[in-house]
């Protein structure tokens, strides 16, 4: 019988107390979902290593933990999302995760969907990623936390300080939009 | 975390994470890994370690030192009046030299006695010593009766004998004689009358 998985934040807490090989476990489990996390939310390669790298680097040189009720995944994901935003911010960027949405309008377009069409999804990685930027920002990123963070919904509150109403809410919508994109691409 | 029942909407997450791409260069994993481990904390040292770390520095090295040596300090003065031998004479030091010489006589006397058991048991020579001791005391107890205060005796006895009153002298010498039963009262009367 084997012995149980460390934590995340008992990894961390071994780094912290000197363990250098932690480290490469705790990176490891998180590399490949926060890099896509990024990527998916930048839309841009470049822009997504240099935050990716910062935010690996922050959690290096920190000696913060996770405060509250807070697990290292929810940490190490608001420190990468914060990044992002410091990013726009200190380039002029227009702050895309505060664009308004009219959610009840696209509730409305995507009910009409077929849900048969659910068997003939893209597997085409651009087309898969071309949906994914047509998807509004702040449903974009409750997606791909949902998706590539593995963070469930009260998480995803908690990070984007957004109520838990709207989080399902911004999470079906671009579900349904996703579907249906990725559907009709198929058929055409 | 996901919910047992699953929804299209669900499926739309499964194939995203089945079929997403995009990783991190392996440039970037070894840097940010090489960064990790040349910034790896240093361990947290014991208490043990860290007393001797304390221990190490010049000021708390001084600061020690200085409690023990005051702990030292009082520890000695606290024990010194149990340590100290209760003897049951000791030495006159404004005795002259002859004198000295004297009392010493006995004194080697008595040690010299037990002397051949020395090689024998230290416990032995140590109790004969402590019998010589005794007995060098009980002699120097008796040789230590102050002459002069025998001798204003005599003079008081001479002086009463002088001034007519026979009895007063007879009855003092009489007295004189039970105190110091082996001293010659007669002689040496004779002598300070001589005087």
């Amino acid at each position: 019988m084997s012995a149980p998985e460390p934590s995340d934040e008992a990894l961390l807490a071994r780094y912290r107390g000197g363990e250098g090989p932690a480290f490469e476990i705790l990176y490891a489990r998180h590399r490949q979902g926060l890099y896509r996390f990024l990527l998916g939310l930048s839309g841009k390669t470049e822009l997504a290593e240099e935050v990716y790298q910062e935010t690996w680097l922050s959690l290096i040189r920190s000696t913060s933990q996770p405060q509250g009720r807070a697990n290292f995944r929810t940490w190490l994901y608001q420190i990468a999302r914060n990044r992002l935003i410091d990013h726009w911010r200190k380039h002029g960027i227009h702050h895309p995760l505060h664009d308004s949405y009219d959610e009840q309008a696209h509730a409305l377009f995507d009910e009409a969907t077929d849900p048969e069409l659910l068997l003939s999804l893209s597997r085409d990685s651009q087309r898969l990623e071309t949906a994914l930027q047509n998807l509004p920002a702040d449903q974009r990123e409750v997606f791909l936390l949902r998706t590539h963070g593995d963070l469930d919904l009260p998480q995803i509150a908690t990070l984007t300080a957004t109520p838990l109403e709207t989080v399902k809410s911004r999470l079906r919508y671009a579900q349904q939009k996703l579907r249906r994109l990725l559907a009709e691409e198929v058929l055409t | 975390m996901t919910d047992a029942r699953t929804t299209p909407e669900d499926e739309v997450v499964k194939h995203y994470r089945e079929h997403a791409t995009g990783e991190p260069s392996a440039h970037l994993d070894s840097l940010i890994l090489g960064v990790a481990h040349r910034e790896t904390p240093m361990p947290k040292p014991s208490v043990w370690q860290r007393w001797v770390q304390v221990c190490q520095k010049p000021r708390w090295q001084v600061a020690f030192a200085s409690l023990v040596g005051v702990t030292l300090m009082v520890a000695l003065v606290q024990r010194t009046p149990e340590q100290a031998p209760s003897y049951d004479f000791t030495p006159a030091p404004k005795m002259s030299a002859p004198v000295a010489k004297k009392e010493a006589a006995p004194a080697a006397r008595a040690l010299a006695a037990p002397a051949p058991m020395a090689d024998i048991a230290a416990p032995a020579q140590s109790e004969s010593i402590n019998a010589g001791m005794a007995e060098e005391s009980k002699v120097s107890k008796r040789t230590a009766v102050p002459p002069n205060q025998l001798d204003e005796q005599l003079r008081e006895v001479i002086r009463l004998q002088d001034a007519g009153q026979a009895p007063a002298a007879d009855a003092l010498l009489k007295a004189l004689h039970l105190r110091f039963p082996t001293e010659n009262l007669i002689g040496r009367l004779g002598d300070l009358r001589k005087n």
